[in-house]
This record gives C-alpha cells, sequence and structure tokens, in this order.
C-alpha cells in the first residue's frame, strides 16, 4: 500500500486562476437577491402584504450558460453560473455569515442580465480544499420580471 | 377569502409555537415557527425539510346560504430526514412527530376571523373553521419522508369582505 507524501502547500493559484478565467471568458455579474439583515418580524410580512426588501448583491465575475437543451416537454430551461471563489468569500465576509452555503440559502433568487433566476443547486470546486469556484444550477423563472442589472 | 386564508395561517403558526417551540425554521433572516405559506414565500426549487409548508388548491362557493361560504383547500405538505444525530435512522420517527403536531395544531378546529391589512389585526364578525385532515400515505424519495394532509377551510364572506 502506498500514499502520496508529496508536499502540497496551498497557495491561492486556482483561485487566481479562475477568477482570470471566469472574467476572460465573459465575466458577467449576477446579483443574489438577500432579505435585509434586520428582517420583519410582522405578520404582514409572513402573509405576503409587505415588500420583502430584497437587495442586489453582486458579485463578479461570473459566467453564466445555457446547459445543453434536454428536450423535455413543458421542463423550464436550466442554466449554469460560475462564480469566482473570491468574490463569494468576499460576500460571506461582508455578511458576516459562516459559510458561502449560508449565503446561498438566505439568497431568494438570482439576477443576471436583467433576468430572474431559481436556484436549483450549488456545487463546488475544489483545489487542494480550497474553493475557487461555485457553480449555481438556476432555473428560469416563470414571472418575464426585468430585474435591475448589476454594474 | 384572504383574510380566511390568513387567519387559518396565524392560527396554526402560533399553535405551533405553543405545541413545538423546538420547531422553528430561519426565514428571511428571522428565526420563526417551522410553518410558512408556500405563496408568501420566494419560490425554491424543493420545500424546506422540518417545515409545515401551507399550499393552497381549490375553492368552492355556496351561494344558496345567506352569506356566501367559501371552501378552501388546504394541503399542508411536510418531509423530514430525521436528525444529524441518528443519521436519519429515526425519520420515521421524526415524520410520526409532525403528524402528531399537526393534529395538536389543527384543534380546536375554528377561530374568529381576521383581518391582518389593518394593523393591529381586527376581530370580524364570524369564524373560521376546517374539516379533520385526510392524510395521504408517506411518498419516499430518496432519505427523505413526505408526507402531505388536506384540510378543507371554510369561511362565510362577510359584507365589503374580498
Amino acid at each position: 500500500m502506498s500514499w502520496d507524501t508529496s508536499t502540497q502547500n496551498f497557495d491561492d493559484h486556482a483561485l487566481r486562476m479562475a477568477n482570470a478565467l471566469l472574467r476572460a471568458n465573459g465575466g458577467t455579474a449576477a446579483s443574489l437577491l438577500m432579505p435585509p439583515a434586520a428582517g420583519d418580524t410582522t405578520d404582514a410580512a409572513q402573509l405576503g402584504l409587505n415588500p420583502p426588501n430584497f437587495q442586489a448583491l453582486p458579485l463578479s465575475p461570473a459566467v453564466f450558460r445555457k446547459l445543453r437543451p434536454t428536450m423535455h416537454e413543458g421542463e423550464p430551461a436550466r442554466y449554469e453560473l460560475l462564480i469566482s471563489g473570491v468574490a463569494v468569500q468576499a460576500a460571506v465576509s461582508e455578511l458576516q455569515l459562516s459559510s458561502a452555503d449560508a449565503l446561498f440559502s438566505i439568497a431568494a433568487n438570482v439576477a443576471v442580465g436583467g433576468e430572474l433566476f431559481l436556484i436549483e443547486s450549488v456545487a463546488v470546486s475544489e483545489s487542494m480544499g480550497s474553493v475557487y469556484m461555485y457553480r449555481l444550477l438556476l432555473r428560469d423563472s416563470t414571472t418575464g420580471w426585468q430585474m435591475q442589472q448589476s454594474q | 377569502m384572504e383574510n380566511a386564508k390568513d387567519t387559518f395561517y396565524i392560527t396554526l403558526r402560533n399553535r405551533l409555537g405553543t405545541v413545538n417551540p423546538n420547531r422553528t425554521m430561519v426565514m428571511r433572516a428571522l428565526t420563526r415557527p417551522g410553518i410558512l405559506v408556500e405563496e408568501a414565500e420566494a419560490s425554491t426549487a424543493r420545500l424546506p425539510l422540518d417545515v409545515f409548508v401551507l399550499r393552497w388548491t381549490k375553492l368552492t362557493t355556496d351561494a344558496e346560504l345567506p352569506s356566501i361560504l367559501t371552501q378552501l383547500t388546504c394541503e399542508i405538505h411536510y418531509a423530514t430526514a430525521g436528525t444529524q444525530a441518528n443519521a436519519g435512522l429515526d425519520r420515521g420517527r421524526a415524520l410520526e412527530g409532525m403528524d402528531d403536531e399537526l393534529l395538536q395544531i389543527l384543534c380546536p378546529s375554528s377561530t374568529p376571523k381576521m383581518n391582518y391589512t389593518q394593523t393591529p389585526a381586527v376581530q370580524m364578525g364570524t369564524s373560521v373553521f376546517w374539516s379533520q385532515a385526510i392524510f395521504a400515505a408517506t411518498t419516499i424519495t430518496r432519505e427523505r419522508l413526505e408526507r402531505l394532509a388536506t384540510v378543507n377551510v371554510f369561511a362565510f364572506q362577510e359584507q365589503g369582505e374580498k
């Protein structure tokens, strides 16, 4: 039995490379729609009476692309959003959250290019145990609402 | 009808806070009892675990009475995968626990109708009342055990009420 005993010190080369590649291959921005930190405690907020006042949290660089069509009748199109680990780490720090999972679980939706999408799942790409890119599987929103584009 | 729907949800939520104060969830940065109205929250890919989700479906009316009687069908969806401490092996017990909580919060099966569009909420002249829950068979989706309970909620339309 043998195992890898080579020294593998983590440096942020994967993080920087992912950042550069995402910037070079589209370099768009996506916005997570986040609830305000001070939640609305009224009954009206839970009954859909009060506006939720979601705030856009821009994440950049990101790459947005349509997944290969599956051609199932009535099934909405699916999209993939690749977000730099650097951007997500910055957002987690800014909001003082415990993890990126917490960030994505709090987010209500995602806006890309002025359109709204629902988050289906979140996956990560890692190098030596450190996340350098987040991959969000998105679904078309049926509302057709035009969202304010993030810069 | 909105008043009946709002009253039914708030009643169940308040009762759940008493029956099991530990059944909570974090929704939009707030910790609150683990029950929500699906149409009043952001859409999600799948329903959350260990939370009661109210989904309003059918509507029928009876106009033969002095006041119109509305009957709204409320589907109550809930699912659990058990607890992490028990590696999910307690998911059957967890689902049974939720069944029991639902039975408790549905009893008694009436409450005065309230208008929550005003602050503070105003009590109206009639009551909201509901049928016994009809529990569907457990649905198993990998480690998730899911249940649907259906309740018919009745309320009279009051003068000027939408």
